[in-house]
């Protein structure tokens, strides 16, 4: 496990952690659920950035690598789309959505590791 | 009790419908996709999405390794489809296209959980319902027996 998972490990937890307690506390979305979704979405970015420049630089991708970059895209995918759903219904039901993201980039995150190494 | 929290989450509902972006244009009220049903939709695209990904990389990249069980795993990910999109949608059909799917993803999850352990011989390579969703936290289990509790309670209203 190298830096980028455990950035995404802390924000991740974070993120899901401020969504969920939200959920619980019968909140709608607001600025901080969402905004921690937005924070796993710039790890996320940094994960991208940091892994184009590595293979630029000619480290190798242990594993497949279009599984890499499909599971990276599709991490990146998931925060729009719980934020754009989160808005379309401003429930407390919603923040448990955008829990969800969190743990899921987290997970996706250490499946990106195990391919790479 | 009930009935309160169904009035509650469909007044919460209300700006969502205001704004025409819901799939309740069909006319009939779907309750099932909101509040709670929202979440429980979510986590099923999710696994739509990953079981997906993962039967059709093990179809394409090593299919003749174990035929079965990845076919399995496309089976599987079809359910998960099917499961998201009826949930999602509104309508006495789509609830019974709902009800059908997780029962299915219970039965699968239950008898290939069930072959994996007790026949790991026929059953070496990993589907998402091996050893009854462990390798997902145990939350293919979860999912259907949540989704026929929530599918009970917004069960369509006869003659309504």
């Amino acid at each position: 496990m190298d830096a980028y998972f455990y950035i995404i490990l802390v924000v991740g937890l974070l993120s899901s952690g401020i969504c969920l307690l939200a959920g619980i506390l019968k909140k709608a979305p607001n600025d901080a659920t969402i905004l921690s979704v937005a924070a796993v979405e710039v790890a996320l970015l940094v994960y991208l950035v940091g892994s184009i420049v590595r293979v630029i630089a000619g480290e190798p991708i242990a594993g497949e690598a279009w599984e890499f970059w499909g599971y990276l895209a599709t991490a990146m995918l998931l925060p729009p789309a719980a934020v754009y759903w989160s808005i379309l219904e401003r429930t407390r039901w919603s923040n448990f959505v955008l829990a969800a993201v969190g743990v899921t980039a987290l997970v996706m995150a250490a499946r990106m590791n195990q391919i790479w190494y | 009790m009930e009935e309160a929290r169904r009035v509650k989450d469909q007044h919460s509902a209300v700006p969502n419908t205001t704004t025409g972006a819901s799939a309740n244009g069909t006319g009939a009220r779907n309750t099932r996709n909101t509040g709670p049903g929202r979440l429980l939709i979510a986590v099923y695209a999710v696994f739509a999405i990953s079981a997906s990904a993962r039967a059709g990389y093990q179809i394409l990249t090593k299919f003749s390794e174990a035929p079965l069980a990845y076919l399995l795993s496309a089976f599987a990910a079809l359910v998960y489809v099917v499961a998201t999109v009826s949930l999602a949608k509104a309508g006495s059909t789509w609830f019974k296209v709902s009800v059908a799917a997780v029962l299915v993803e219970l039965v699968g999850v239950l008898v290939v959980g069930a072959l994996s352990v007790f026949d790991s011989v026929a059953f070496p390579h990993e589907t998402v319902w091996s050893l009854f969703g462990r390798g997902y936290a145990f939350i293919p289990l979860l999912l259907p027996i949540l989704g026929l509790v929530w599918l009970y309670r917004r069960r369509p209203v006869r003659n309504a």
